[in-house]
């Protein structure tokens, strides 16, 4: 299959690719045996809904991530600076309680906090400084372990990961996903897929049906073909001198080879 | 327990008022007391399409505000005794109310029926949340258009991140003729994107348009039309019932349709 090359527009700006994925700001840490669920620090100048959207990521962090934790397991509540009400912390135990975890202790650095979660009946640590923060942030948002995905990515959610991609489930129109390592993609990719974000353009991007609106490796950007093909099998996309190219899955590792000198896969 | 069930698509106008007032109707047929919530703020329909425009006094605003009781609020159907509305205000617009205020009333009034099914307006925005706060389930609209079929699966999206899970889908305004001759995508091609079950598929029929003008429901209307059994189709698999879908190819299968697919198979 032919691809239609461009250069990424984006690619002659100096501003580098962020690529800590919206919903990882809220995560869940397993640390000498104790599960903790770390919520972002609190902005002075947060917008309004800032809170809703938090939820929104957490649910959805909780529902698309693999399960690392026994059933029943407690969760203690990494809340920061985090102003939060009696409400919240039920919404949040609720959140947990879906993917069988439980809310036990909230640990904060804001006394209402620590005064609501007492009276809904958590137990409370105050902490002083992020201390929590400090061990956790440097190592987890720029993770090179692969994030494993097994759910389908819908129009509008972007899946961002500094490492590879692993999808079990589809990419749709509509959804993106953008990794600094490569992209495996379980099911049909039909959004767009961008690996090697940080710049690698070793990265390849693997579908079972390759159906994509745009595929992205490091600095290049294609268009699939307006006409697609009669049959549809797995299919990697990668670098190749001639601009990014696609090769049935099966055979590509035998016969292809990457040469750092054109900085592209060549064929053997 | 009451199922609280939102009809949502994302996409404006392909259908959701015309479903939710046909399976309200569908289900007080079939004997469960049902309460249809207009969620649409300051864009209320459902109150014409079930021709109770006239005898609206107050609405879910007054409800919530405390200035009448929910039961005065309800307006009973003129033909079903088991179904009644709870109307929208029209002189508001969507940020009169708010999700939390949306959740306790729909909570309030569904303790006293079988079914609470709130019609959800077009977008994501506020009005979406208010409508989708207090159902426990889902049933997603959407038309064989490329359009629709990608609003619904944003809106999919949104409903999982909100741990709604039980989510259907029904295809609306399917047209068979040009399904048939390959000019449109198919309930299979939508399937294919969004993955959730499918409980019916509507054919497009000019007698919808009639009986939503006229303010009467098409499934009431005693001369049978296929929507109309559609309709209660859906209604039926929402109660449990495994039943077949419509053969709504049948009409168009003659001898040139059946050469054209013995090539393309």
């Amino acid at each position: 299959m032919n691809l239609d090359p461009q250069n990424l527009p984006e690619s002659n700006g100096s501003r580098p690719l962020s690529l800590v994925n919206r919903f990882s700001r809220v995560r869940l840490k397993e640390q000498e045996g104790k599960i903790f669920l770390i919520l972002p620090s609190q902005d002075k100048k947060e917008a309004a809904d800032e809170w809703s959207q938090i939820q929104t990521d957490l649910n959805y962090y909780l529902n698309n991530s693999e399960n690392f934790w026994q059933a029943g397991s407690a969760v203690s509540l990494v809340a920061q600076n985090r102003l939060l009400d009696g409400r919240q912390l039920q919404n949040i135990e609720r959140s947990l309680a879906r993917v069988n975890l439980k809310l036990k202790c909230i640990l904060t650095s804001r006394r209402q906090t620590a005064v609501a979660a007492a009276t809904t009946g958590f137990d409370v640590e105050q902490t002083k400084a992020d201390r929590y923060l400090e061990r956790t942030d440097a190592s987890d948002s720029e993770s090179k372990e692969p994030l494993y995905l097994k759910n389908t990515i819908r129009s509008g959610v972007e899946i961002r990961h500094s490492g590879s991609i692993i999808l079990l489930g589809d990419l749709n129109p509509g959804g993106i996903a953008i990794a600094a390592g490569d992209i495996i993609i379980w099911g049909s990719l039909r959004g767009i897929a961008h690996a090697g974000a940080g710049g690698n353009r070793e990265s390849k991007i693997m579908a079972l049906k390759m159906q994509p609106t745009q595929l992205r490796i490091a600095d290049l950007v294609a268009r699939a073909p307006e006409k697609s093909p009669e049959q549809i099998e797995p299919e990697i996309a990668y670098i190749a001198p001639e601009g990014i190219r696609l090769y049935l899955a099966n055979n590509f590792a035998k016969i292809h080879s990457f040469s750092e000198q054109l900085q592209a896969w060549t064929e053997n | 327990m009451t199922r609280i069930i939102t009809i949502t698509s994302g996409k404006g106008g392909v259908g959701k008022t015309t479903i939710t007032a046909n399976l309200g109707t569908a289900l007080a047929q079939l004997g469960k007391k049902v309460a249809l919530i207009d969620a649409d703020f300051g864009l209320r329909n459902l109150d014409l399409l079930l021709g109770l425009e006239n005898r609206i006094v107050y609405t879910i605003i007054e409800a919530i505000a405390g200035e009448c009781t929910i039961e005065k609020a309800l307006v009973k159907d003129k033909r079903q005794p088991n179904l009644v509305l709870l109307p929208a205000a029209q002189n508001r617009n969507k940020e009169a109310v708010s999700p939390e205020q949306m959740k306790e009333i729909v909570d309030r009034i569904s303790a006293n029926f079988d079914y609470a099914i709130v019609d959800c307006p077009a977008g994501i925005e506020l009005g979406f949340r208010n409508a989708i706060v207090a159902a426990t389930e889902a049933i997603i609209v959407t038309t064989p258009e490329m359009a629709a079929v990608r609003d619904a699966d944003r809106v999919i999206g949104l409903l999982e991140a909100e741990g709604i899970e039980k989510i259907s889908l029904i295809v609306n305004r399917l047209r068979p003729e040009m399904v048939q001759l390959d000019r449109t995508i198919g309930v299979e091609d939508i399937l294919d994107i969004l993955r959730i079950p499918v409980i019916g598929i509507v054919p497009e029929d000019e007698r919808v348009i009639v009986s939503t003008n006229r303010g009467e429901p098409l499934v009431l209307d005693e001369r049978p039309s296929l929507p109309g059994m559609a309709f209660k189709n859906i209604a039926r698999r929402i109660e449990g019932d495994d039943l077949p879908f419509l053969d709504l190819m049948a009409s168009y299968d003659n001898l040139f349709t059946r050469i054209r697919r013995l090539f393309k198979a």
